[in-house]
């Protein structure tokens, strides 16, 4: 796990080999069509080479909606990488510390609290349960963390926590729409697609907001939790798969050699060629453009998708198990491309919804194994960024969609058979780890039961907020004019957290 | 003509140089409130003064406000006294602190100048254009020898449109292209107007001249394909698709309502009925089984089935989604804003979206996972019955009572649904479903009027023997109104016991007795139950027979489409406004209106949808028919008159041709009785649709969006246009129409949805092949290629698909299985022992034109190297068309060419 000479090692034999791969592309893009686009911006045509009158209007957005542009305020980071842990995680069992909790186990949760207040299964009077797990104090801040995450306390002076954040929503599909796009409804960009949006993509031969999945489901609220609302749909996550093609149709069909592609998108690009001269439509040369991108994507995304080859103990520091769907799978590829400079990192883990209806959802057995999955990934990501100098440029954001009730649940008014936690959005944790974080904050702090936010409530708009000030906008004036009037991440909310901020 | 043009240069110049000199000396002319000074405020005041905040109690919005005294007790306008007046005494500050607007950069001279004047005259307010029409709109004379530049000869003045186009082109100093070429225009036409590529022989007739151009278009306006086409634009608005959304996203069996939109307008349904089927159907007199599937357009709303969620919530957001789609297709506004506030922009009240709410907020739909009201669709036998019934209360009976039976045989409501019973002992509300009660289990539900009916029925089931199911007036200690022995059920099932006559509403108290289960068994689950009046002739022969035979159809299992139905006067709901647009803080109560602002409401129509329907069609409606036919020009010419298509209103753009889209609205109402497809016609007849699209750079940068219209439009296909092009020209497209959505090939694993079992089956035999619009439409994961190419999800009502040009086009059209399909059979139609004539042929039959030589040689090239790669490597070539009994390296280079013409750029865009 600590084995820090070979993760430098390892570090280094990857940059060159990533200056090799740099190198064929870029000779393969030549190689390609060999159409200097470029030109287009100075003025001239780029197939008459005639310079126009008045040079053209056309920005390099208009070829490339991915090309880079440089955020208003000075970035902090240049990526980020956000896990979310779908179906809600118990903070009353990893950060949130509850000794008082623990005293009122198994006593009628105070008529008080539950006064005007709506749950999605729990019926009449529940009852409080204590926290299932041990917390210590750990590292130099001394933040609390439990021993459902052994291996978490190495980074956790990496980690600012945010202990009192809220939501409106308690129900998955519309949570987890609220928490990624800003709005319980549908209809909204998501972050990440506001993130690439603003700021294009570093390497153009992946995509620049990138989505992996585990736990065997995607998440309650479908696609549109990275989708590109109404902005344009090439902002959008690409979800990348460990099973089948990494990304839809990346893979040429069998008996297709790489060769014959090249000469396929050869003739198709010199046709194109022969119709922009027709029309000059600069449409035409964008689709060159993207003939070209998708070839080299081809290479790209398959390459950055394999962990097979990356070396034995990064293997085992993840936990990872290649040719599976896994977290730790994820995990490591997260840093692979943001490594490679992918703008946009989405990780969904499935599978955090404890109800106590069965073993997998007990608080006490089905949540721990879920922490036990999650722990040694997440720590591995944050060393392994740190090695190669990339936390600093880097954002990790842990949360899930809300927090979970300290009563124990009691679906149909019953006593059910195993432990469980309802939905709850008063106050739940979520933390910040990389580039413009301080590093052992923790901000905010819930009552004695963890039932509400009593000090430093942030809202999801506020940790949006904080979000796009890291990647150096300022979320009030970053908008998307539709349907006539600006749209922006925050609505009409937000405040940037500098609590958390270095 | 070059020395036309050059004259025509020098009279402008002469003009202009007057033109200057004049406005030196001329009296300032009167300020226009929506031209000069609307457009100032929207941009510089409206964002701190406007609906949302009122900052110093200082609003721009409405004429009231911004006259009326602001928080320093005097007004900041001061009609007649520019001098006098904050507004502009703050926006000539010369502090900062002070200036307006406030920390922003200091209005323009001219700005300031403006608004001066304005107030000076008066600060006359005025209607923005969008919210009036006028009664008649002049052709502008156009006349040919005038000398201008762009004199276009007869070939570009086809009809009206063309003088309005080249009205405003000569205003920028453009002409018009020439005509495009016939085979550019087949393929324009037929692709704008079916969607597919023209079939052959009618290709051919149009060629040789057999055809005349507008028998061409009526051809293909004639066609059934055009339904299918132009369908897809009206299903994006009525956000259709094959699932409910939400976390489940479980199927939802409304193709009925896509098959009728494909129908409707291949029977050229005027736009007007259009209109009323949709909202109202079932509240014509007497609606027919079609008037009732119309009415699904409201049903396409999503259902939330996800554990935990709250029925009413969801149903309001249903609701709530009903006044903003109704508002964004028939009068592109997005009232959605006026829910928690004043609009920002537009005149529209907070209120005023309550008011429009409360003519949707009556309708039975309570989203439950059944999609109650679903209307029946029963099968000849048991229509039989269904008829049987109907007669029988029709001798025995009266009319109304037949019919209120003929109706909760159509569509089984009134009922009153599980979830709104309350105060459980030992039961509760099972999410979503039922209730649940136990033994001595017990609950209410308020305020029950069964206008004094005595027939009850309930929906239920059961897993054990011998439960007592008793309901009572009031409480426990109330009266018996029925009473009924429960048995184990083999699924849920439709009972009918007598009820006790209760006249006035009152408090239903139901309780459960079996004390042979265990304490927390679920004794029953009950769905819903509706009193009703007896059925008839109770004492007449043949009676029994139909009790059962009633019970029977009730309990009959068919096909049903999900309907709008509305709530019986007695039962009406009251709409309240939400608090700053939250649904648990209502507010005052509100009736049924439509925004003051726009036309005014006919009292001979009823407040119900109905009404508000002819309120929308009316010809006094200034937006109705601008909306429809600004966005049938954008189908056509990828831009709208107005071009934020979504937006018609002060915050839109103005239109680049504002008189053409007056006299488009008002012919479309007047002269074509609201024919879409005459419509379409009078567009696709016009010189102006008819240019060529090419263009060369000089004159592509003179206007690169295309606004005024000097060449023929040039847009990439549409989703659908992509496949349905790719099967037609490689012969695989299947004509089928209608029925269920079907499942052509999509990699595996692309279905994730948590708690649904429901799996992508790929279809077998013609409906692999079948039109785009028939594909499944899963709202959580829609068919993967469709949106790579922009098609959206249909959570939402979508007005405009935002056209992108990115890689992942590419990969689709270049290792998708389904075009390799295609292209493998385009092959085998271009083999022939002369490759080239072949590959030409390939071409010509994709593209409707014949390949240049270069396009040709190229082609060829990549035959070549394809054929060389094969034939040294047969095992490659016969891993590529494994599907093929005999592979051979040709017929495999073949492919690889005809891929290739599928991915040319001419070949995924309308030239």
């Amino acid at each position: 796990m600590d084995n820090l000479d070979k993760l430098i090692q390892e570090h280094l034999i990857r940059k060159a080999q990533q200056k090799t791969r740099r190198h064929f592309i870029k000779n393969c893009a030549q190689g390609i069509g060999g159409l200097a686009l470029g030109s287009i911006f100075s003025g001239c045509d780029p197939l008459t080479n005639q310079k126009g009158k008045t040079g053209t209007p056309f920005t390099e957005r208009d070829l490339n909606p991915l090309a880079v542009l440089s955020p208003p305020f000075n970035p902090k980071i240049k990526s980020v990488i956000y896990l979310h842990m779908a179906g809600a995680p118990s903070q009353l069992e990893m950060f949130d510390h509850k000794p008082v909790l623990h005293k009122l186990h198994g006593q009628d949760c105070p008529q008080s609290l539950l006064e005007g207040k709506k749950f999605a299964f729990i019926k009449g009077t529940p009852k409080l349960m204590g926290p299932q797990a041990e917390f210590t104090r750990e590292g130099e801040a001394g933040n609390w963390i439990s021993n459902y995450l052994p291996h978490f306390k190495k980074v956790i002076d990496d980690v600012a926590f945010l202990k009192a954040v809220h939501t409106d929503q308690f129900n998955h599909g519309p949570a987890q729409l609220f928490m990624h796009t800003g709005s319980a409804r549908l209809g909204r960009p998501s972050i990440g697609a506001w993130a690439t949006y603003g700021l294009g993509s570093e390497n153009q031969n992946l995509p620049g907001f990138v989505v992996l999945t585990s736990g065997g489901k995607t998440p309650d609220a479908g696609k549109s939790v990275w989708g590109s609302g109404f902005l344009p749909s090439v902002y959008q996550g690409v979800q990348c798969r460990s099973k089948g093609d990494p990304v839809l149709y990346i893979e040429d069909p069998e008996g297709i050699s790489r060769n014959l592609k090249k000469s396929t998108i050869d003739a198709i690009n010199k046709i194109n060629k022969e119709e922009y001269l027709k029309y000059a439509d600069p449409e035409i040369l964008a689709r060159i453009n993207q003939y070209e991108m998708a070839y080299r994507m081809q290479i790209a995304v398959p390459e950055v998708m394999n962990i097979a080859s990356e070396p034995e103990n990064i293997k085992q520091m993840y936990g990872v198990e290649p040719g599976k769907e896994s977290f730790a799978n994820n995990c490591l590829l997260a840093r692979k491309l943001v490594e490679d400079g992918v703008r946009f990192v989405q990780l969904f883990d499935w599978g955090w919804d404890s109800h106590g209806t069965e073993h997998s959802t007990a608080i006490d057995l089905g949540l721990r194994n879920k922490c036990l999955e999650i722990d040694r990934p997440i720590t591995a990501l944050i060393l392994d960024l740190k090695q190669r100098g990339l936390l600093d440029e880097t954002l990790i954001v842990w949360g899930g969609e809300f927090g979970r009730t300290p009563m124990q649940e009691n679906r149909g008014n019953k006593k059910m058979g195993y432990k469980g936690r309802d939905h709850h959005g008063d106050a739940f944790t979520m933390w910040m780890a990389g580039g413009g974080i301080k590093g052992g904050a923790s901000h905010g702090q819930t009552d004695d039961i963890g039932f509400s936010g009593i000090e430093g409530r942030v809202s999801v708009h506020d940790v949006h907020a904080t979000i796009l000030h890291l990647l150096g906008f300022d979320h009030e004036q970053f908008t998307f004019e539709f349907q006539g009037r600006p749209f922006r991440l925050t609505d009409v909310e937000g405040e940037v957290i500098h609590e958390i901020l270095a | 003509m070059k020395k036309k043009a050059l004259t025509g240069t020098i009279v402008i110049a002469a003009l202009l140089v007057v033109v200057l000199l004049y406005d030196n000396f001329k009296p300032k002319e009167e300020v226009d409130f929506s031209a000069d000074i609307k457009p100032i405020l929207n941009t510089h005041c409206i964002s701190c003064h406007g609906g949302v905040k009122k900052n110093a109690g200082f609003s721009l919005l409405f004429e009231k406000e911004a006259l009326g005294d602001t928080k320093s007790g005097k007004p900041a306008i001061i009609p007649g006294d520019a001098s006098a007046s904050d507004l502009i005494r703050r926006i000539k500050e010369d502090d900062p602190e002070l200036r307006m607007p406030y920390e922003k950069a200091k209005l323009s001279k001219n700005e300031i100048d403006l608004l001066t004047r304005w107030v000076n005259q008066g600060a006359k307010w005025g209607d923005h254009w969008a919210y009036s029409l006028p009664d008649k709109v002049d052709v502008p004379p156009v006349n040919l020898e005038a000398g201008f530049a762009s004199s276009p000869g007869p070939d570009f003045l086809k009809n009206d449109i063309d003088n309005f186009i080249l009205t405003r082109m000569e205003d920028k100093q453009l002409s018009p292209n020439v005509q495009a070429e016939k085979n550019v225009l087949a393929r324009r036409l037929a692709l704008d107007i079916t969607g597919l590529p023209p079939g052959e022989s009618l290709f051919r007739e149009f060629i040789t001249q057999n055809l005349s151009y507008e028998v061409f278009v009526d051809s293909l306006l004639a066609q059934k394909s055009y339904g299918e086409k132009w369908a897809s634009w009206w299903l994006d608005m009525a956000r259709y698709s094959d699932t409910k959304g939400y976390e489940k996203d479980q199927g939802r069996s409304i193709y009925h309502y896509r098959d009728w939109v494909i129908r409707a307008l291949n029977n050229n349904m005027p736009f007007d009925q259009f209109t009323i089927e949709q909202l109202a159907g079932d509240l014509l007199p007497e609606p027919t089984v079609d008037q009732y599937i119309a009415t699904a357009f409201h049903r396409n709303t999503m259902n939330n089935d996800e554990g935990g969620t709250e029925d009413e919530e969801y149903r309001m957001a249903a609701v709530i989604d009903r006044v903003n789609t109704t508002f964004e297709v028939w009068q592109s506004t997005t009232i959605g804003c006026v829910q928690c506030h004043s609009h920002p922009y537009d005149p529209f009240k907070n209120e005023e979206y309550y008011q429009l709410m409360a003519f949707f907020n009556n309708s039975r739909d309570e989203d439950i996972p059944s999609e109650a009201p679903v209307l029946k669709f029963y099968s000849p036998d048991q229509k039989k019955k269904v008829d049987q019934i109907n007669n029988w209360i029709t001798q025995n009976g009266n009319p109304s009572l037949a019919k209120q039976y003929a109706n909760f045989m159509s569509y089984t409501e009134p009922v009153n649904n599980a979830h709104d019973f309350v105060n459980f002992k030992n039961g509760s509300y099972d999410d979503h479903a039922a209730l649940n009660l136990w033994d001595d289990g017990s609950c209410q539900l308020k305020d029950l009027n069964t206008k004094g009916g005595t027939t009850l029925f309930l929906k239920y089931n059961s897993g054990y023997n011998g439960t007592v199911l008793t309901f009572k007036q009031s409480s426990s200690e109330g009266k018996i109104l029925a009473r009924i022995n429960i048995d184990k059920t083999q699924k849920s099932s439709i009972l009918k016991i007598p009820f006790g006559k209760v006249e006035e509403s009152f408090d239903l108290f139901v309780e459960t007795n079996n004390d042979r289960v265990a304490k927390n068994a679920n004794v029953i689950s009950l769905y819903w139950i509706a009193v009703m009046p007896d059925l008839p002739g109770k004492a007449n022969p043949g009676y029994g027979e139909i009790n059962d035979i009633l019970l029977e159809v009730l309990n009959a299992e068919t096909p049903t489409v999900p309907i709008m139905i509305e709530n019986p006067d007695y039962r009406k709901r009251t709409t309240q406004v939400f608090e700053r647009g939250n649904w648990l803080l209502k507010g005052d109560t509100v009736l049924p209106a439509t925004p003051q602002l726009l036309n005014p409401w006919d009292d001979k129509w009823s407040k119900d949808r109905l009404g508000l329907s002819k309120w929308l069609i009316s010809k006094q409606n200034p937006l109705t028919a601008r909306t429809i036919v600004n966005r049938v020009w954008h189908q056509i010419f990828g831009r709208g008159l107005v071009a934020t298509i979504e937006d018609i209103g002060s915050q839109s753009d103005p239109p680049s041709h504002p008189a053409l889209l007056d006299w488009l609205a008002l012919r479309f109402m007047n002269e074509h009785n609201w024919s879409i497809k005459s419509l379409i016609k009078e567009i696709v007849m016009s010189g102006t649709y008819g240019q060529s699209s090419e263009s060369t750079t000089d004159n592509y940068l003179a206007d690169i969006k295309n606004e005024y219209y000097a060449r023929g439009p040039r847009l990439r296909l549409s989703a659908e246009q992509i496949r349905d092009q790719a099967l037609a020209v490689s012969g695989l497209l299947s004509k089928k129409m209608y029925g269920p959505g079907v499942m052509p090939p999509q990699p595996e694993n692309v279905w994730q949805t948590v708690y649904s079992g429901a799996q992508w089956i790929e279809s077998v035999g013609e409906d692999r092949y079948r039109r785009a619009i028939y594909t499944y439409l899963k709202r959580t994961s829609p068919y993967p290629s469709y949106i790579t190419f922009d098609a959206g999800s249909r959570e939402v009502c979508t007005i405009r698909r935002t056209v992108t040009n990115t890689p992942l086009q590419a990969l689709v059209m270049l290792n998708d299985p389904v075009y390799m399909e295609a292209a493998y059979n385009l092959a085998t139609i271009m083999d022939d022992e002369n490759i080239e004539k072949g590959i030409a042929k390939g071409y010509k039959r994709a593209l409707m034109a014949t390949a240049t030589a270069d396009k040709l040689d190229t082609l060829l090239e990549l035959y070549e190297v394809a054929l060389e790669e094969f034939t040294t490597r047969p095992e490659e070539m016969e891993s590529f068309i494994y599907f093929d009994k005999q592979p051979n390296a040709k017929k495999a280079a073949l492919t690889v060419v005809a891929n290739a013409i599928m991915n040319l750029d001419e070949f995924l865009t309308k030239a």
